[in-house]
């Protein structure tokens, strides 16, 4: 699902490579922690998946589309099934809950019929039944994040992109996020989450890949957080 | 594509640079109103050259008795038979196309209908008038050649080529054109930058929109489009009050000097001129869009 070939991603006026000869492959369906130190290059591989970045060697295939062939103009399709979800939520602020997640479906252009029968369902699946005209100022941090996850998810896309989804959440209502995010990895979606959060990692026993320095320095299938110091 | 999402995002967008959008309206209305005006008075400029054209002849004087003009001084006016002679004489040039002669009480008559200068009328006897050749060309360029020809020969004052006296009188209308053209390519100069200017604050005020539209996959166009849009709807906002300055100004202004004018400028030609000022407003606008958004929106 994403196929990662020695790549290697150095930011204009920076001498060290953010990543460094990167190989990584997520299979359809896995549930993967990228862990590591700040600045180890964990956003920087989310970035690249997205066609955000391009890498300045090395090839990337993501859902079976080789990114350095894909053009500007087809970038947009490939966003279309990849969801993000970021530390920071990014709601927008004068949307209440139904309309933050039907605006991800309005702007690709989707029938109002569809998604009128899709976001209540979607704002089912992450727990906030009841809560859909509340206006994002009215939500405490983790519901906000569970509306951020029904935006990335309504589109039903093929990977999700998490970007220290916890990072701005105290750790009970944390493994409230974690339990969503499960759910939607039972759905048969990759996801591919980036995180500091050591107790998740360790709870969650999933694949763990650990990057320092722009490289990697572990991959193990049902890993925990600090295991390789 | 929903038309109406796009709208609301407009006029959110609109409402929003309020002032921005307001400055954008006028430059581009005084913008286009000048360009309208500086096209009008072109269409004038060549209606009327073509108009008088046809009409200008040379004015041959003949010398009178005791005329003071130095090719007349010392000689006796012609006679019936050397004037008849001198016309046939010009009559056959091959520029020539008609010759009529105008005696001095026709002289007259025309005087008092063109002069109304009391004390000139007063004073000038038919006597004092010359008689004269209005000779109508074929082609009205020849005239200065023409007139070559003839001068210097007996009998002849002065002879008045009436192009050169009509352009002395309508030659301001080519400078005033060229100032109107000249304001309102400033004027769009001006509007471009302006609109550029509204695109990039809008970028920046729905930058969590356009950020979260990007992340989620939205096209390009449905992405711009709102932006274009805001352009062009005050391109257009801008267009209608250019349209109004250009109607007022053809009722005012073309029609107060219509008398002097002898080809009326037609309410065709007005909505010619509206249609085209229009277009190139709204054009502009959507360039401007186009370009600031290559720069600070990246897609």
């Amino acid at each position: 699902m994403i196929h990662f070939d020695n790549v290697t991603k150095v930011y204009a006026n920076q001498n060290r490579p953010a990543l460094d000869h990167v190989s990584v492959d997520v299979d359809k369906g896995e549930f993967v922690f990228l862990v590591g130190p700040s600045g180890s290059g964990k956003s920087t591989f989310l970035r690249l998946v997205l066609k955000e970045e391009r890498p300045n060697s090395g090839a990337i295939h993501v859902a079976g589309k080789d990114l350095a062939r894909l053009s500007n103009f087809k970038v947009p399709h490939l966003r279309r099934r990849i969801g993000c979800v970021f530390q920071d939520f990014r709601l927008l602020p004068n949307k209440n809950v139904y309309e933050n997640v039907a605006f991800a479906l309005e702007v690709i252009g989707k029938p109002r019929r569809f998604i009128r029968k899709v976001v209540p369902e979607v704002i089912e699946l992450v727990g906030l039944e009841g809560k859909a005209h509340r206006m994002p100022d009215e939500l405490s941090g983790g519901e906000q994040q569970r509306v951020a996850m029904a935006r990335a998810f309504v589109n039903r896309p093929m990977i999700l992109l998490a970007d220290e989804p916890t990072g701005n959440i105290d750790p009970a209502t944390s493994i409230g996020i974690m339990k969503v995010l499960d759910r939607i990895n039972r759905t048969g979606t990759t996801v591919l989450m980036a995180t500091h959060d050591a107790a998740i990692v360790d709870s969650m026993r999933k694949r763990v890949v650990e990057l320092e320095d722009g490289k990697i320095v572990r991959d193990q299938s049902r890993g925990v957080y600090g295991q390789a110091y | 594509m929903r038309a109406n999402f796009i709208f609301s995002e407009v006029w959110i967008g609109l409402r929003r640079n309020l002032t921005m959008t307001i400055a954008v309206i006028v430059t581009v209305a005084v913008g286009m109103a000048l360009l309208g005006i500086g096209l009008m008075i072109n269409s004038q400029v060549s209606s009327l050259t073509t108009f008088w054209t046809d009409k200008v002849e040379l004015s041959v004087f003949l010398c009178k008795k005791d005329d003071v003009f130095p090719a007349c001084k010392n000689k006796p006016p012609l006679n019936a038979d050397q004037k008849a002679q001198l016309k046939q004489t010009i009559q056959v040039m091959p520029q020539v196309e008609r010759v009529d002669y105008e005696d001095q009480a026709q002289a007259y008559k025309n005087f008092q209908a063109q002069q109304s200068n009391n004390v000139l009328l007063s004073v000038i006897q038919p006597d004092d008038l010359p008689e004269s050749f209005r000779v109508k060309l074929r082609n009205p360029d020849n005239a200065d050649a023409l007139a070559d020809q003839l001068t210097g020969r007996a009998g002849i004052s002065r002879i008045v080529n009436q192009r050169k006296l009509l352009e002395s009188y309508f030659g301001f209308l080519p400078k005033l054109r060229n100032m109107a053209l000249g304001v309102a390519i400033l004027m769009v100069f001006a509007a471009t930058l302006l609109i550029g200017n509204t695109v990039r604050l809008s970028a920046y005020n729905r930058r969590r929109e356009t950020g979260i539209m990007r992340l989620v996959g939205a096209s390009n166009i449905y992405i711009q489009l709102p932006f274009v849009m805001e352009g062009v709807i005050a391109g257009l906002i801008g267009g209608v009050f250019a349209a109004v300055l250009l109607i007022v100004t053809k009722i005012l202004l073309f029609e107060g000097i219509q008398s002097y004018m002898a080809v009326p400028l037609g309410w065709n030609t007005v909505a010619g001129v509206i249609t085209f000022t229009m277009a190139v407003g709204v054009v502009i606008c959507v360039l401007a869009s186009f370009i600031t958004l290559r720069r600070y929106l990246r897609v």
